[in-house]
């Protein structure tokens, strides 16, 4: 009787011990296992469609090597949709920089309703790309929006742009949708780290007879360095991904012109329905961005942000 | 974020161009969600008045209870908000776990925390095409269960980044105390570690809401008449030109008020949100 009591006690401290033992393995279990289901098991899964012919029409998945991605290479629609998502992508980030800085240092110093303002300036972080597009399509699409109506105004003759349709107007207003959106989000970091910047220095080198633009060039733009490194590689990594606003604004159009890989992709796959050729092309697509990804981080991590 | 003013000398911009920047962004910022909310009250009569009705001598509401009955808005509406409730509360909790796990006890070195922040930069239409056929296998396209089982893995990187930041900045003494007290570990971790990061838990579920209800790209390929979200019922107001403006400003309206009131709510920890946490801000 006392042997068992004493017996059933250790095992009950052992079983705690067990999962106190364990502890740190059982809180990232659920976790891990959904990631492992949902992304890298779909991915291993990917891998192997990409060499076979996946077709709901075609019973049975016979194994075709690599002609899946001779097709996707040999598409110049493929290669033209890598081009178009460079393109957007950098001078879309650029931008966003260049704005996002400007404002950084304009919003840096207290004013009276500075607050209220920044709040104005953050909302486009929470809307829906997917709104951003509607809304801009809105905004320039002819006959309805405003936008030609103002410039004819401005500039004192007709104005009649097919912003959507009409290159390079569509890649303006796709970039301008784009800095609509998120060049609050370079703005909100690097005010971050111009707010961190310990204003003795700007003192200190005033007495020394530095200021104004050279303030900036000697003090501030390399003190903002790994601030700039981080903001430019989160941002450029989301705008490779571009979808949503090419999806509403554009449809690609016109023809194939604005297609984005990530567009490209959508229609092989869920357009006509060639899986295959889909899962290899977003298989190469994949570890381009991987590429450009280790390249970006390890220069970050070199960098070590605050 | 931070907006404690920082004294500088005044004198580096003249204020007037400074002035006349930030003037021309509130216009910049303000003006779509201006004509937005203009074309969801215009009669449809004025749509191609030239010059441009700037506002509406007879505002109107029929565009909203077209937008919310006629075009299934308020079906998007409710499943946007299950999805979305669901997934950020799935999202929030695992992240928690795993971020306490990494942080306390560096779990898996920097190998397991620098494999989850991976996830966060994959591509989506990667992952989408086979996630779209083995969904197809299991019967769980356009269901409410398969849609935010995706947004939870989509969200949780930045879950369990925003935590981590959070908890490794957390002092450990309160733990280490109920511990020596004999406490469990995970008494030590659900009775004083969660209450103690509480703020932080809440602010990375409002990112993570964020991030669900204003997701399209997932939605349009796992869904369709049934668990549809409302960013997807955009798709309707494509390809028609012009009958519809009324309505899809309308859906706008309503789709993006309730983000942008969260967003603003939880403005104060913006910067860690934007940057998984690497930023505090």
């Amino acid at each position: 009787m006392q042997a068992s009591t004493a017996h059933r006690s250790v095992r009950r401290f052992s079983l705690s011990e067990w999962s106190d033992r364990h502890f740190k393995w059982l809180l990232v279990a659920p976790a891990v296992l959904l990631i492992l289901a949902l992304s890298v098991y779909p991915l291993l899964f990917s891998l192997w469609v990409s060499f076979v012919n996946y077709d709901f029409q075609i019973p049975g998945h016979a194994f075709i090597g690599l002609k899946n991605f001779k097709q996707v290479f040999a598409d110049p629609v493929a290669r033209w949709s890598l081009v178009v998502t460079v393109i957007l992508s950098v001078s879309s980030v650029l931008v966003e920089f260049l704005l996002g800085l400007a404002l950084a240092l304009a919003m840096v110093k207290n004013f009276r309703g500075r607050g209220l303002l920044m709040s104005v300036l953050i909302v486009p972080l929470f809307i829906s790309p997917v709104i951003v597009g509607q809304a801009w399509a809105l905004l320039l699409q002819r006959p309805f929006g405003p936008t030609n109506y103002l410039l004819s105004q401005l500039l004192g003759y007709d104005v009649t742009i097919s912003w959507l349709t009409q290159t390079p107007w569509n890649f303006i207003a796709l970039i301008t949708a784009d800095a609509w959106q998120w060049t609050p989000f370079m703005f909100v970091i690097l005010l971050a780290g111009l707010t961190a910047i310990p204003p003795n220095l700007y003192e200190a080198a005033e007495l020394d007879g530095v200021d104004g633009w050279q303030a900036f060039w000697l003090i501030t733009l390399p003190l903002l360095g790994p601030m700039i490194l981080l903001a430019v590689t989160l941002r450029l990594l989301d705008a490779t991904k571009l979808f949503d606003t090419i999806f509403i604004m554009t449809g690609g159009g016109p023809g194939t012109q604005t297609y984005t890989s990530s567009y490209y992709l959508y229609t092989i796959g869920f357009q006509q329905f060639h899986l295959s050729q889909a899962t290899a092309g977003s298989w190469v697509f994949l570890i381009l961005t991987a590429i450009v990804i280790s390249f970006l981080v390890r220069r970050l991590l070199k960098a070590e942000p605050t | 974020m931070a907006t404690a003013s920082v004294r500088r000398p005044a004198r580096r911009g003249a204020p007037i161009g400074r002035i006349l920047f930030l003037s021309f962004w509130l216009i910049f910022v303000l003006a779509p969600l201006y004509w937005v909310f203009i074309t969801s009250i215009k009669p449809s009569d004025d749509y191609l008045a030239v010059p441009p009705v700037w506002f509406p001598d007879e505002p109107t509401l029929v565009h909203y209870t077209a937008a919310l009955f006629a075009y299934r808005g308020l079906d998007g509406l409710v499943n946007s908000l299950i999805v979305s409730l669901s997934a950020t509360v799935l999202s929030a909790v695992l992240g928690t776990l795993m971020a306490y796990s990494l942080a306390r006890f560096n779990t898996g070195g920097k190998h397991l925390a620098f494999w989850v922040l991976s996830q966060r930069f994959l591509p989506p239409v990667a992952v989408i095409l086979p996630i779209f056929l083995i969904y197809r296998t299991l019967r769980m396209t356009d269901t409410h269960f398969g849609l935010i089982v995706a947004y939870t893995v989509l969200t949780l990187p930045v879950s369990v980044w925003m935590m981590y930041a959070y908890f490794r900045q957390m002092p450990k003494s309160m733990e280490e105390a109920a511990l020596v007290d004999g406490c469990t570990r995970w008494q030590a971790f659900w009775s004083v570690a969660v209450p103690l990061a509480a703020p932080g838990i809440v602010a990375a579920a409002v990112f993570a809401f964020i991030a669900c209800w204003t997701e399209f790209f997932f939605a349009l390929i796992l869904t369709s008449r049934d668990a549809f979200t409302l960013p997807t019922v955009f798709r309707a107001f494509i390809g028609f030109q012009g009958a519809q403006y009324g309505e899809a400003s309308a859906l706008a309206i309503v789709s993006l008020a309730p983000s942008i009131a969260l967003g603003i709510l939880a403005q104060r920890h913006l910067v860690r949100g934007l940057t998984l946490g690497a930023v505090r801000g």
